[in-house]
């Protein structure tokens, strides 16, 4: 409270905002509704209603981009967790991020997943990349890796968890230095060691560290577009089509704006739905 | 414990793994410098003598270098204009602690981007701005803006009030407030906010691969477009591939330090 000879008035900046929220409206808000409207049939011969969404429901390949797309996310997510907090272990045990390893971790997500993917083209090439050479060379079978109708989505989902693990590992690394020691002084004396301890004291204390990143990267992977349009673009058939892909060519390859958009809110809400569940179980897990 | 008997082993071995887990990107930096012939060689060739063809080719035979300078144009813009929108956004909510802007910003960051993209196409199109560094870096501030004000609004947060209260007593009004007050106070999270800023629009690919035009198409957007066309020269799309990885490298090691807060966006707390 501003007492009686210092400011008369408290400080208002309120207007200060005003540049971001017309950006969002103009660039967000509007779009959205729009978005909205195109996927109610709006612009459309048709005229407005729901059939678009209905066309959603008996389209195989939206069925099968939405079990895709589900299926990157589970793979994916789950491998990048798993392994991100073993490292974070590991690097939290022996004290060498710096140097070399500090390049390693940072620099796979930082450059742009469309590098990776072009990496990926020539690295896993069925006939003359070197992840091949590298198999045969130590008595494996070559791969048919991205061309495998079978396999491909595993490979995407390998090829991102080779870019974000590291970020995961930091991230739970940061967590597990937050965590107070006397926790583990008082595991110790009840004799929790070694694995038993990690299952019932790391672990549990580390839920809310491993939630937030299961929303940030939960975020990425529900939308997963770059390294599949510039590697498979989808293929082989329908292997990698995920919603985000298939929307992507409905909207801009066979212009059916209406279509895709409807898609598109479908998946928002898919997103949206996935960011409200992890943060719920956030509230639910913290400390 | 053992292990920390050998310090040495495991530096030594960490380093290993390091150094395997980077193969891909030290792969790519190889074959940019490797001959036609060494590329596509199998099995792979792993000494050679380096030659600079892809590069030259590249640079001379291709539009690359426009390119590279549209992606500068595009990332600069819309770094620019973000910071510009987000720094004053950032003290306002900061010092009103009024939540919802900065909420209404991460659905930015959430949804997906197909989703405006189409209507974007739309309203550009509508606007006579197709294909223009306007639309693109108009697209590409919806990253920035919210990425910076995430960035900013802890620093915001750490400023003590009784500074900026003292400077309005002396007779500072809003704007000469955020000059002179508030940004000296919080140019580290300024300097963090730019270059996290400039790398993720950067990176970008949907928006430019939807709205650039002939005479706008970035880096990225090129070479994607140099692997649409079939007969695939991999030292180029491997020099290529360098050249685009690079800023992001370079910038991102300025701010390691800085870099897990600005990329969690403000998700991390507590």
């Amino acid at each position: 409270m501003p007492k009686e000879g210092q400011a008369q008035v408290a400080l208002s900046v309120r207007w200060m905002v005003l540049p971001a929220v017309i950006l969002t409206l103009a660039m967000v808000v509007f779009p959205l509704g729009y978005a909205i409207y195109l996927s109610f049939g709006g612009g459309s011969a048709s005229g407005l209603g729901v059939s678009l969404y209905a066309r959603l429901f008996s389209d195989p390949v939206f069925w099968s981009s939405l079990k895709i797309t589900l299926g990157l996310f589970v793979a994916a997510l789950a491998l990048q967790l798993v392994l991100g907090t073993a490292l974070a272990l590991l690097l939290n045990r022996y004290d060498v991020v710096r140097g070399l390893v500090r390049t390693a971790i940072l620099s796979p997500f930082m450059i742009p997943p469309v590098v990776v993917g072009m990496i990926a083209i020539v690295v896993l090439d069925p006939g003359l990349g070197a992840a091949n050479w590298v198999l045969q060379s130590i008595g494996l079978p070559p791969l048919l890796w991205l061309a495998s109708p079978e396999w491909s989505l595993l490979v995407v989902a390998l090829i991102d968890t080779w870019q974000w693990t590291p970020f995961v590992a930091l991230i739970v690394l940061g967590g597990l230095q937050s965590l107070p020691g006397r926790v583990y002084e008082a595991a110790e004396i009840d004799g929790a060691i070694g694995l038993k301890r990690f299952w019932y004291v790391t672990l549990p204390l580390l839920g809310p560290t491993l939630l937030t990143v299961a929303v940030l990267r939960s975020v990425d992977l529900l939308r997963f577009f770059d390294i599949i349009y510039i590697t498979t673009q989808g293929g082989p058939g329908n292997a990698t089509t995920t919603l985000n892909i298939y929307a992507y060519k409905l909207g801009f390859e066979f212009m059916d704006v209406g279509y895709a958009s409807s898609l598109m809110i479908a998946l928002a809400i898919i997103v949206f739905g996935s960011v409200l569940f992890f943060t719920v179980l956030r509230k639910k897990v913290t400390w | 414990m053992n292990e920390f008997k050998h310090p040495w082993l495991v530096k030594i071995a960490f380093s290993i793994g390091a150094l395997l887990f980077l193969f891909p990107l030290i792969w790519m930096a190889l074959s940019s410098f490797k001959s036609p012939l060494e590329v596509t060689a199998y099995p792979p060739v792993l000494i050679f003598s380096p030659t600079l063809d892809n590069y030259s080719e590249l640079f001379g035979r291709t539009d690359f270098l426009h390119n590279t300078w549209n992606s500068f144009v595009v990332a600069g813009g819309s770094t620019l204009l973000g910071l510009i929108i987000a720094t004053p956004a950032a003290f306002a909510i900061s010092w009103h602690r009024m939540m919802w802007p900065a909420t209404v910003s991460l659905f930015a960051r959430m949804a997906p981007g197909t989703l405006f993209l189409l209507p974007w196409f739309i309203m550009f199109s509508k606007m006579g701005l197709s294909g223009t560094f306007t639309a693109l870096i108009l697209s590409h501030a919806v990253i920035t803006m919210p990425l910076a004000l995430w960035i900013l609004l802890p620093y915001c947060d750490g400023m003590p009030r009784e500074v900026v209260e003292s400077a309005q007593i002396d007779g500072c009004r809003g704007p000469g407030i955020l000059m002179r007050i508030v940004l000296p106070m919080m140019y580290p999270g300024l300097i963090v906010a730019t270059i996290m800023s400039f790398v993720f629009s950067w990176n970008y690919f949907l928006f430019a691969l939807a709205l650039s035009g002939f005479e706008t198409k970035t880096a990225i957007v090129a070479s994607f477009n140099f692997i649409g066309e079939g007969t695939t020269n991999w030292g180029a799309l491997m020099a290529a591939a360098t050249v685009i990885a690079m800023p992001p490298l370079v910038l991102t090691f300025i701010v390691q330090r800085w870099l897990v807060s600005g990329l969690s966006f403000g998700a991390v707390k507590g």
